[in-house]
């Protein structure tokens, strides 16, 4: 039925919106177009901001070099295989536990919770850790990827709160008066209507682990076992040989040359790194639906 | 299946219990054990004698930093990013998930959308190098446009007083985006009846969102907040380090890049865990305090 | 029942990863600990037919090309009769190091320049192997020792002992920087070279307002331009040379040496006469407005101006080829040091020793399972003949062999790279650990040809190396070195925060005491006083 008289001013609001959407998309979207296109031409002219809207000096040299070199493609191999098969150890850790803590009669939830709130800020350190891992037998080994640290607490809590708030308590006790236990209210009711959360939780987890380049930085031995952030952090870090100062120990005479190579590679590292993940945000999109519960609660 | 009360609650316990072992076990393994490195903060690193081992210093290197010639920048620098860094970097992914919520169309929002959440993955050494370019004076595209504006005499990147509005402002481009899923993932919980019904009582857009989405997003709101508040003091290392320069060392140098100038040059295992322990503390301390001020004030809280 | 299942196989998917974690131990395990062949006999000589498996670490330059593709290396490995897994690490090796040396999960050896500090080994005692008992073993090593015995000085530590290896590399320059000015532009305008610092001065504002590159623009031109901060090669500190100071490696925390005491620049009233006229060429526009804030991206591109016009007109670099560009090169002349004032005395920074010695390039672990083995690769690798290839390549691809006993340096098999970049892509080059000999004839390739061509107006100054350089490698007690490390960090952060306000916004005078008695409070009187003993004791020796 016709609402009273709100012609004008949804007008208005939809102008509002369209005008601020196209302003946010603009500011985002420039800096992205930049990257592209400085990607494709010669980097001294990118550095003196002769590159606005169109490449210049194009050049395919920066993504040759990159696809080029084996490691590359040895990176990317492993990175699919830690983030795919971390993100589903994250989950199978992560989620029954979140469950776990938004149940309000689990009498041990709060003090729990304190003691992984402690694990946010307070770590023994970089050593000891390190000790740890080789007393586990995961250094140099794909385990060190998968297995430390699998449940991150921030995340945790986000599902936790997602599951107090997004599932009603009238939904447990039907079930439980079925004869529903714990685990199968958790997997035949709670996560399908989680959608939403298992799809976020997930792709932080998965972005996680895809831009993790510590991990392989201080426990990987072994060449082959090295994410691509690694591979690309180090083309992109030799740009920063002179970052402070030059009087650093023997610099002169290696910095100086070969950096503008490391240049033309610069942006093109980015692209190559990013694009996989890119691809993936769409397919998910969908699980953010709306009204995924409607009529399963009545008033 | 019908047993006395305590018996079927306990039944039901369990299944929780083992829902929750790996979780527990992860923690306890990987965060609980190396723990008694924090000692570390309290002792001389002695190779030969191992971590537990070397000398008991108690809080001397507590008192080094405190007395250290930096320590005041320090800590006043890390405050004021932090801070501003929470005040500033909080809302706007909020109000950018409203916004984005408001789109009918599907194709516009899922454009603006996946946009939005690109720059997150853009690694921090490009992103400071195309700051660099984008905004200096003489030959960046921004650098022109404050020309024009009649700003030309400010350098975004080298005055003392722009710093911490280009570094929040910069991590607001970057992140807002990214940050903004969780919310819109909160509001895609949000009952479509609540809004009919909304709609039929007379509301406005604007109403709609301050009564219908506002409320779906308190709870997510305050737990990020609280967590934020864990974030006090600080900032990260990587971003700040790539964007001091000679100008606006003062501030910009920050306890985060100290630790790493002071350990790059000799090792000391033992003062920077000290620093760290001293950072996480207050860090903790804030948490702590909002936590409990918002056990008080509403029902959610962090434990 | 499904109910439980699913409980079940979380548990049982959580115990068995983690079982299988602990026996993994055989599966992906690399060689972390030091991997040796324990049937393999280590004392035999070379060329026994079995060869012994070495971990090694080396840091090389990112561009590099992976050391099993270097041929010299695997000859020395083959003529050592060893065969090594290297692990190559070409970024955040201080990152790493800390944590590896700490878990003591170290490899047999270590390569790279100062790879191992001198605080590592103070703080690490027992992890590195002591070389000076097993020289016997490495005759050319000795022999080195012998031909050049400040090698032997870098070296020892004060109790003997020897835990790193330095390299000596003979053909480098007295110096990193060279001092260039546009001579093109000077010519256009009709100028004759700057001698004095005011003369330079006239120079600069002529390049600004008299549109000396000819393209038109009168604003388009940088009179001078720097790296950025205070300290280090190619800095504007160098003019400092023109009050007759001396500076050592480029001093990039000030400190350099007058008549035998230690001093400090950033203190010193030369400087401040210095800072006063860097302010007045600043305010006169003559100075890159990006001085301070680009990065050393933005600083190479800008000098290599557009096609044949260059933008740059006074700066400081290795070499014109690699600073401007090969196409802009010819426009530049290197200069003499400048006078600060008519009747004051030149010096310039002297570098020879960081850059033709280095420290502690190749290090033992202690714990290596095959002492004997990694001495035979050192020996081969400190081979008369392998020093050149170590640094600049391979014999065939890049070193010619004459055929009567000399050698070339051959230009890159890519005519697009230019040479620096040709040496770094195909070898260990200045990161390796090796000993070219004085008596070794070799021609240099072209870049290095022009170093040296251009380092002559440099050359023609003396130095008293005696009592006015700081020696490069004295070796420092561990509790000294955390305590200098602190103050320096403190005090150049003092330094750069006013050297750069200064520079851009004046008001050295009124500041200058008040930042003097900060300077020695922040710790610098103290590092002064440490170093002055080090400095006494060494020339006791």
């Amino acid at each position: 039925m016709a609402l009273k008289g709100l012609g004008g001013k949804e007008l208005a609001f939809n102008i509002a919106l369209f005008t601020l959407c196209a302003v946010i998309f603009l500011i985002i979207l420039y800096p992205l177009y930049f990257i592209v296109i400085a990607s494709f031409s010669d980097s001294t002219l990118v550095s003196t901001g002769k590159v606005l809207l169109f490449p210049k000096g194009a050049s395919l040299f920066g993504y040759k070099e990159i696809f080029q070199d084996s490691r590359v493609w040895i990176g990317y191999r492993n990175t699919l295989f830690y983030t795919l098969f971390g993100t589903l150890v994250n989950m199978l850790f992560t989620m029954p536990a979140a469950y776990v803590l938004s149940r309000k009669e689990f009498k041990a939830r709060r003090p729990i919770m304190f003691l992984f709130v402690i694990t946010m800020f307070f770590n023994g350190g970089l050593i000891p850790t390190y000790l740890l891992m080789k007393d586990l037998h995961i250094t140099n080994t794909f385990w060190v990827f998968i297995l430390p640290f699998c449940v991150n607490i921030f995340y945790l809590i986000i599902a936790r709160t997602f599951f107090e708030t997004a599932l009603p308590a009238e939904l447990y006790e039907a079930a439980v008066m079925d004869g529903c236990s714990h685990f199968m209210y958790f997997a035949k009711v709670a996560m399908p209507l989680s959608k939403a959360l298992i799809s976020v939780i997930g792709l932080y987890y998965l972005v996680g682990h895809w831009n993790d380049f510590f991990t392989g930085l201080i426990y990987i031995r072994d060449n082959n076992l090295q994410p691509l952030q690694i591979v690309l952090r180090d083309i992109l870090l030799s740009n920063q040989v002179f970052q402070n100062g030059a009087g650093t120990g023997g610099g002169a005479a290696s910095g100086g040359y070969a950096q503008r190579y490391a240049d033309q590679i610069k942006y093109g590292v980015i692209i190559v790194s990013s694009l996989p993940i890119l691809m993936l945000y769409p397919f998910l999109q969908k699980y953010f639906e709306k009204g995924v519960m409607i009529g399963s609660v009545k008033g | 299946m019908r047993l006395r009360g305590g018996a079927r609650v306990f039944k039901r316990d369990y299944q929780l219990w083992i829902m929750i072992a790996p979780a527990i076990a992860a923690v306890l393994i990987f965060n609980y054990i190396p723990m008694y490195g924090i000692q570390l903060s309290f002792r001389d690193f002695d190779f030969s004698k191992g971590l537990t081992g070397g000398a008991w210093r108690g809080l001397d290197y507590f008192r080094q930093f405190i007395d250290s010639y930096l320590f005041t920048d320090l800590m006043r620098n890390t405050f004021l990013i932090s801070l501003a860094t929470i005040i500033v970097g909080f809302p706007a992914p909020i109000i950018l998930a409203l916004i984005l919520n408001q789109i009918r169309r599907k194709r516009m929002k899922n454009l603006m959308q996946t946009t939005v959440y690109l720059p997150h993955f853009i690694s921090i050494i490009v992103l400071v190098g195309m700051m660099n370019v984008l905004m200096s004076p003489e030959t960046g595209v921004i650098g022109y446009m404050m020309k024009g504006l009649g700003l030309g005499h400010i350098n975004l990147i080298a005055s003392t007083n722009t710093f911490i509005p280009v570094y929040v402002l910069s991590d607001i481009w970057q992140h807002c985006g990214w940050n903004s899923i969780i919310y819109l993932a909160a509001l895609s919980t949000v009952d479509p009846q609540l809004y009919d019904s909304a709609k039929i009582d007379g509301a406005s857009r604007l109403k709609m969102i301050r009564y219908v989405d506002m409320p779906a997003l308190v709870p997510t709101i305050i737990i990020l907040f609280i967590l934020s508040m864990g974030n006090i003091l600080s900032t990260g290392f990587e971003k700040i380090f790539l964007m001091q320069n000679s100008l606006n060392l003062p501030v910009s140098e920050v306890i985060a890049t100290y630790v790493y100038k002071i350990g790059i040059i000799s090792n000391q295992f033992s003062y920077a865990s000290a620093i760290g322990l001293f950072n996480t503390l207050i860090n903790f301390v804030f948490l702590f305090a909002m936590n409990t001020v918002s056990k008080k004030m509403s029902n959610t809280s962090l434990y | 029942m499904r109910k439980k299942v699913v409980g079940f196989i979380t548990v049982m998917l959580a115990a068995t990863t983690i079982i299988s974690a602990c026996s993994n131990s055989g599966g992906n395990n690399g060689n972390s600990n030091t991997g040796g062949d324990p049937t393999a006999d280590s004392s035999t000589g070379s060329g026994s037919g079995k060869k012994v498996k070495l971990t090694a670490i080396m840091t090389k330059h990112p561009l590099t090309k992976p050391l099993k593709d270097m041929e010299w290396l695997q000859q020395v490995e083959e003529k050592a009769g060893v065969e090594i897994e290297w692990q190559e690490i070409t970024a955040d090796w201080d990152q790493k190091k800390g944590t590896m040396l700490a878990s003591g999960d170290v490899p047999d050896l270590f390569i790279g320049p100062n790879v191992i500090t001198d605080a590592d080994m103070a703080q690490f005692q027992g992890l590195f192997q002591d070389l000076s008992g097993m020289l016997d073993q490495a005759p050319n090593v000795v022999a080195m020792f012998d031909a050049k015995p400040e090698t032997k000085k870098i070296a020892e530590q004060p109790d003997g002992k020897i835990y790193g290896l330095p390299k000596y590399q003979r053909f480098w320059p007295s110096t990193a920087t060279r001092q260039y000015i546009n001579q093109k532009w000077l010519d256009n305008l009709g100028l004759s070279m700057p001698t004095t610092w005011d003369e330079l001065y006239d120079v600069l504002v002529a390049f600004k307002e008299q549109d000396a590159n000819g393209n038109g623009d009168p604003n388009d031109e940088i009179p001078m331009d720097w790296p950025g901060g205070i300290g280090g090669y190619f800095n504007a500190a160098y003019l400092l040379s023109g009050t007759g100071m001396t500076l050592t490696d480029g001093s990039p925390q000030g400190y350099f040496v007058e008549d035998g005491v230690v001093k400090n620049y950033l203190v010193d009233e030369r400087y401040k006469s210095l800072v006063v006229f860097l302010n007045k060429l600043y305010k006169a526009g003559l100075i890159n407005p990006e001085v301070f804030t680009h990065d050393y991206t933005k600083y190479q591109s800008v000098a290599r101006g557009e096609g044949d016009t260059a933008k740059v007109g006074f700066t400081m670099g290795w070499v014109a080829s690699d600073r401007f560009g090969e196409q802009l090169a010819p426009q530049y002349t290197s200069m003499s040091p400048l006078k600060a004032a008519a009747d004051s005395t030149v010096s310039w920074s002297y570098d020879y020793n960081s850059l033709n010695y280095g420290v502690n390039q190749i290090v033992m672990s202690a714990k290596s399972k095959n002492k004997d083995a990694v001495m035979r690769f050192i020996n081969e690798l400190y081979a008369p003949d392998m020093g050149m290839q170590v640094l600049f390549g391979s014999l065939g691809p890049n070193i010619k062999d004459n055929g009567d006993g000399s050698y070339s340096v051959l230009p890159p098999a890519d005519s697009k790279m230019d040479p620096g970049t040709w040496k770094w892509t195909s070898t260990m080059a200045d990161n390796g650990a090796f000993y070219i000999p004085d008596s070794l004839q070799l021609t240099l390739g072209k870049d290095m040809q022009e170093v040296l061509e251009q380092s002559k107006p440099i050359d023609a100054i003396t130095i008293d190396v005696d009592h006015d350089v700081f020696p490069s490698f004295l070796k420092y007690s561990s509790a000294d070195n955390s305590t200098m490390g602190l103050n320096n960090t403190n005090v150049m952060n003092l330094a750069n925060t006013n050297f750069a306000k200064w520079v851009t916004k004046g008001g050295i005078e009124g500041e200058w005491d008040s930042y003097v008695k900060e300077s020695e409070k922040a710790g610098l009187k103290q590092n002064l006083e440490i170093m002055q003993k080090y400095y006494d004791e060494y020339k006791q020796q």
